[in-house]
């Protein structure tokens, strides 16, 4: 048990913050590539 | 580990809410398949004649029978579990909530006779000047307002609550649970307003016409929070049940759970307009805020992805999990209910970045009212909200009826193959849109499709297939778990997990209602008010309703 609460008081999510940044980088070229089809297309429809 | 027990009278009454969730999904799945078939060029519905006229019709039976009947009745069910659960306390007054049940559901039989009779082929955001039949506004209304009593029960069970625990933190579950529950009684104030006062009268001949601007700001006032209504429940699930089912973990933070919930509520409903960007009856300088609001939810999602995803990671490192990405391997896939609520958060990334796109002022104007749109919604509610819902159901119903589920495996292979079928389809609706077909078309009768689009409309409708598979399964799991002979050993472990921090050291601030309730309707008044005054000042119930099918 103290092993247990030792772990959770020294963990760091280090691996969340690698999904998150994984995310944010996936949210930022999809958007980007949207932006580029709306400027393709002279910026409106 | 000693429990609270749910009394067997509430666990029939949970149950009931459940029943009637999974028989709308069932009646409402079977029409979700045909509409992809029709876009990949096999019509079903030629078929389907006398009993369903067309494509308008099974497209109305699906939206409402799986986005609004199935969600409100599984949500509704779940809540009352989460309040009588977590206060550990019986309902205040059963009856009222028998009574809001019962509404809810002779709502549903009201609206569902005009769909199935093609009286009411507007589908489920039900514009006008589409007009209904008067006894689908009249049913509608009825599952509003039965949802609202239901809240007003579980209100009343904290208010007890809270007079015999008057310093106590308030359980995770039934706080976050008591917060949605006050976020849709204030964001369907909009659609109450507007079937009440422009659809009912128009379907029953009192007026003449209806002024479509105000009826679409309405129905907005009421349509973006109703996602967070869908999604609030699922995100209570993977905050705390997730992370014990998945890696008998704990919540990593109690009080950036609450502080997540409370902005969801301060947030949801001011920004309806993100909805209305091409409607000209809307200034942009308004449509600006909204936009800007909507970009402000992106931080309690990001804090909600945060917090649950190093809950999950935080236990899988105690089973060995290593590295970046490693860790993940290790949570319990082989459970049904996690892998359902794991695969319904990866793709939910995915919906969220559409979101944000779709949320965009300028980018908005690619994807507005093309296929995108539905894409981007079946990954939201139709995988983060519906997914989850049912692994959610593979621990609760179980629970509710003592009878062990019935082949996990198979409701594993479920989860997996909707997952699969989602990917499919929702990525083919996605690339369509951006290539431009619209939304709300029978594109497989339309003369102008394009030779690009021919290979991605065959995708939607072989995931449509696939996920048809997949909600047969899930109905087989649940039938043959209803009715399963072998009982549960002993009473199934509610599994609930606990904070990494003593919950009475969460600061008293984020336990207090006033402030965060007083903030959410101020902020209503002042980005939604000029506009709901200057519309309603300038009303024109001018446009006369038609029924185009």
């Amino acid at each position: 048990m103290a092993k247990k609460d030792k772990e959770e008081d020294e963990f760091r999510p280090t691996g969340t913050i690698a999904v998150l940044t994984v995310f944010v980088i996936t949210l930022i070229a999809i958007w980007a590539t949207i932006y580029a089809i709306l400027v393709q297309r002279g910026g409106t429809l | 580990m000693n429990q609270y027990q749910v009394s067997p009278a509430e666990k029939k009454f949970i149950g009931s809410h459940i029943l009637v969730a999974i028989l709308a999904l069932a009646v409402g799945s079977l029409f979700g398949p045909l509409q992809a078939f029709e876009h990949a060029g096999w019509d079903f519905y030629q078929y389907l004649k006398p009993f369903i006229k067309s494509y308008y019709q099974g497209l109305t039976v699906h939206g409402v029978l799986n986005a609004l009947v199935w969600t409100t009745f599984f949500i509704m069910g779940f809540l009352t579990f989460l309040v009588i659960f977590g206060l550990k306390r019986q309902l205040k007054n059963p009856t009222l909530n028998k009574v809001g049940f019962w509404m809810m559901v002779v709502g549903v039989v009201a609206a569902a006779i005009p769909i199935l009779t093609n009286q009411a082929t507007v589908l489920f955001t039900f514009y006008p000047p589409l007009k209904a039949n008067w006894a689908f506004y009249v049913g509608l209304t009825l599952v509003v307002v039965g949802s609202w009593v239901e809240g007003w029960g579980l209100f009343m069970t904290y208010a007890a609550w809270r007079k015999e625990n008057p310093n106590e933190r308030t359980p995770f579950v039934a706080f976050a649970s008591l917060i949605t529950a006050a976020l849709w009684q204030i964001c369907t104030l909009g659609v109450a307003v507007e079937i009440l006062t422009m659809l009912l009268p128009l379907s029953l001949g009192l007026i003449d016409g209806v002024d479509p601007q105000l009826a679409r700001t309405y129905f907005w006032f009421t349509g973006h929070p109703l996602v967070y209504f869908w999604l609030l429940p699922a995100y209570i699930s993977w905050y705390a049940f997730l992370p014990r089912q998945a890696s008998n973990s704990k919540m990593f933070s109690d009080s950036l759970a609450r502080l997540a919930f409370w902005i969801f509520l301060v947030l949801s409903t001011p920004l309806g307009f993100h909805h209305q960007y091409v409607d000209p009856g809307v200034p942009p300088a308004w449509k600006f805020i909204h936009s800007m609001l909507t970009f402000g939810v992106f931080f309690p999602s990001m804090m909600t992805a945060f917090t649950v995803i190093a809950s999950l990671e935080m236990g899988a490192r105690k089973s060995g999990g290593k590295g970046a990405f490693g860790w993940i391997g290790k949570l319990n896939w082989s459970d049904p209910s996690v892998a359902a609520q794991l695969l319904a958060g990866i793709l939910f990334f995915f919906g969220g970045m559409g979101g944000l796109t779709n949320a965009s002022y300028n980018v908005n104007l690619v994807l507005h009212n093309t296929a995108f749109i539905p894409g981007h919604f079946h990954l939201t509610v139709a995988t983060a909200v519906t997914l989850s819902f049912m692994g959610i159901s593979y621990w609760l119903v179980p629970y509710l009826t003592g009878r062990k589920l019935w082949q996990p495996k198979w409701a594993t292979i479920q989860a997996w193959v909707w997952f699969v079928g989602m990917i499919i389809f929702s990525n083919s609706m996605h690339v369509l849109g951006l290539l431009g077909a619209p939304r709300r078309v029978p594109l497989g009768l339309a003369p102008y499709v394009p030779a690009e689009w021919n290979s991605r409309l065959f995708q939607v409708g072989l995931g449509g297939a696939i996920l048809f598979v997949s909600g047969a399964i899930y109905l087989l799991v649940m039938l043959k778990t209803a009715t399963n002979k072998e009982r549960v050993e002993s009473e199934v472990i509610v599994p609930v997990a606990d904070s990494l921090q003593d919950v009475a050291q969460t600061p008293e601030w984020l336990d207090r209602w006033a402030p965060w309730l007083y903030g959410t309707l101020a902020l209503i008044v002042v980005v939604y008010g000029p506009q709901l005054v200057d519309q309603i000042a300038n009303i024109a119930l001018t446009s006369p309703g038609f029924r185009v099918w």
